[in-house]
């Protein structure tokens, strides 16, 4: 083995030390029973993570995040897969400029969007104000690309444009060669592009934090509060929803890569992009 | 469908950067002109004035903000002073050093790493790549808390090493914390394009009998040069942008100062009023577009190759 090698090897083992050693220390202090000035816990159980999940504050926020991720993601799948549907097989301009409007959630940070949002809701529809429609709304907006670049991916891949034209040649109504033809074709890439607006939504912090803040508390907005709380924090129940969010997140992200595995490259740059904004 | 070429996947995942797609079926119309219009664009209407009112307009109000003087008319009041407000100017400093040490430190560490695990046989990348999806996935409040378990003032690393580390609220406390999603980003999105460079090119340049040495300084450093540099653009852009992880750590008075912050506790205090917060969302705003630009530039000139 040379010297070359053998650098390599130490390099990989003390990046892969680095990932692993904070999530072992929020793993360890999910299942301590205390853990005062030592390097270990000075015990182990698992009585927070069955009593963290009946406690109402943190049932309600998940309850909340779930609401909000299913408000969104309806919204996103209304709104984008007619668009997409179209784009493909009628008038690939409105690809271009959805593509264009995409770049915005891409590149421009969310508390830009939030505050931009802020700006425009106070003066301008003041009864939307802090709402919780805003942040659906809000959220729907920042998620829909990943969702757009799915589903066009697929209804390209199914051609869409070749089966909407036979199913015309058959009699069909557009709708019906919708709802019938297209949309079992590209069923995947709906799940797959659903499932990052999901993760999207789930973690997303500061669109939460700006626009409703304590009037909508998400399980992101309860665990930053438990977090900067000098003063009666627990820091063993904010452990376990931290393992829990990132177990969800993680499942979240191997279940689109094992849906997209031919084209997984692209789904795993998409989702990284969910996670990173938070 | 054949397999796209690993390069062109970072090219279209990444941004909206893709070719043009065969025209659809152009079938004749009876309608008249105003009719077809309407019928080539209404499915999609919705989203485009969905996107129009949550997106753009929020985006046009910030600039509007920006140069909207409080006594009426336009002009740069708003952003003089923020110029001249020493928090704001530290804030900027400290975010844009921020965002050019991460970049430049995700490069250092993840082209290695890309370049090793592309190297791999299909176990050990696996293996790696579910490991920097793991990475890439823990960030937010939760990466925040795990820090300050790991390596806070009574975290595990602490007592076992006997050392102490920069406190998590600190320029250097962020900067360990950010490199845990950044790096694994930075793979994740220079992976495909190590594959553009190809063993019988390592081959072809031995048989001239290049060294090592030569072979990477002519040929491997300029194809992957691009690659990294549109790797680097993209963690810069949103290193600066990143908010929750940040709020977590750095949100309490004596924390280092960043741009985020500074546009989030404005809005929620509006002490200073809100153009504050608008002057310092159009910077990021101005960033964002600049380094796409050369973001996309970086892109076409990486993918000559292919």
């Amino acid at each position: 083995m040379t010297r070359h090698r053998l650098g390599s090897r130490a390099f990989l083992l003390l990046l892969a030390a680095y990932f692993a050693l904070p999530l072992l220390a929020a793993f360890l202090y999910s299942v301590a029973t205390r853990w005062g000035d030592s390097a270990l816990p000075s015990g182990y159980t698992l009585a927070h993570w069955t009593s963290v999940f009946t406690r109402p504050e943190v049932s309600g926020a998940l309850g909340r995040s779930l609401v909000l991720s299913a408000v969104a993601l309806a919204i996103d799948i209304v709104l984008v897969v007619p668009a997409a549907y179209w784009s493909v097989v009628r008038n690939p301009r409105i690809g271009s400029v959805v593509q264009t409007v995409a770049v915005i959630p891409f590149a421009i940070p969310w508390v830009v969007v939030g505050a931009g949002l802020q700006l425009v809701v106070k003066d301008t529809f003041p009864a939307l104000f802090g709402s919780f429609w805003l942040l659906a709304a809000a959220t729907a907006a920042i998620a829909f690309p990943f969702l757009y670049w799915a589903v066009e991916n697929s209804l390209l891949a199914a051609d869409a444009a070749r089966l909407s034209e036979a199913a015309a040649t058959c009699g069909a109504h557009p709708m019906t060669a919708l709802v019938r033809v297209i949309l079992p074709a590209i069923r995947g890439g709906i799940v797959s592009g659903s499932l990052l607006v999901v993760a999207t939504a789930m973690n997303e912090f500061a669109l939460a934090k700006i626009l409703t803040g304590t009037r909508y508390e998400t399980l992101p907005l309860w665990a930053a509060r438990q977090f900067t709380s000098r003063t009666g924090n627990d820091p063993n129940a904010l452990a376990v929803i931290t393992i829990f969010t990132f177990g969800l997140l993680f499942a979240l992200s191997a279940l689109v890569v094992w849906l997209g595995r031919g084209r997984a490259t692209a789904s795993t740059m998409a989702l990284t992009r969910t996670t990173e904004k938070g | 469908m054949t397999s796209p070429a690993p390069s062109r996947a970072v090219a279209e995942g990444a941004l909206p950067d893709r070719a043009p797609r065969p025209r659809a079926a152009s079938r004749p119309s009876p309608l008249p002109r105003f009719g077809r219009l309407v019928a080539d664009w209404l499915p999609a209407l919705p989203l485009l004035a969905f996107a129009l009112l949550l997106l753009v307009l929020p985006a046009a109000r910030l600039l509007n903000d920006t140069f909207a003087l409080r006594a009426g008319g336009y002009g740069l009041g708003n952003v003089q002073k923020v110029i001249d407000n020493p928090v704001d100017r530290e804030a900027i400093r400290n975010s844009l050093s921020l965002g050019a040490l991460q970049a430049t430190l995700s490069a250092l560490f993840g082209v290695p790493a890309a370049w090793l695990i592309s190297r791999m046989r299909v176990a050990g990348r696996a293996t790696w790549l579910a490991l920097m999806n793991v990475a890439a996935n823990f960030a937010g409040i939760g990466l925040a808390f795990a820090m300050v378990a790991l390596i806070g003032s009574t975290g595990m690393l602490t007592h076992l090493l006997g050392v102490s580390f920069p406190a998590t609220s600190s320029f250097g406390g962020v900067n360990i914390a950010y490199l845990y999603f950044n790096v694994p980003m930075f793979v994740l999105l220079t992976l495909p394009a190590m594959a553009v460079l190809r063993d019988d090119w390592w081959e072809a340049a031995q048989v001239c009998h290049a060294t090592r040495w030569q072979f990477w300084r002519r040929i491997g450093v300029p194809v992957l040069a691009p690659f990294t540099a549109a790797g680097w653009l993209l963690i810069f852009t949103w290193t600066i942008g990143i908010y929750a992880v940040t709020y977590a750590l750095a949100s309490g008075p004596q924390s280092v100062k960043l741009i985020t912050l500074q546009i989030g506790s404005t809005l929620e205090s509006s002490v200073f009023g809100l153009e504050r917060a608008a002057v310092l969302s159009v910077l990021l705003m101005i960033l964002a577009v600049v380094s796409t630009v050369l973001y996309r530039l970086a892109i076409r000139r990486a993918t000559r190759w292919l």
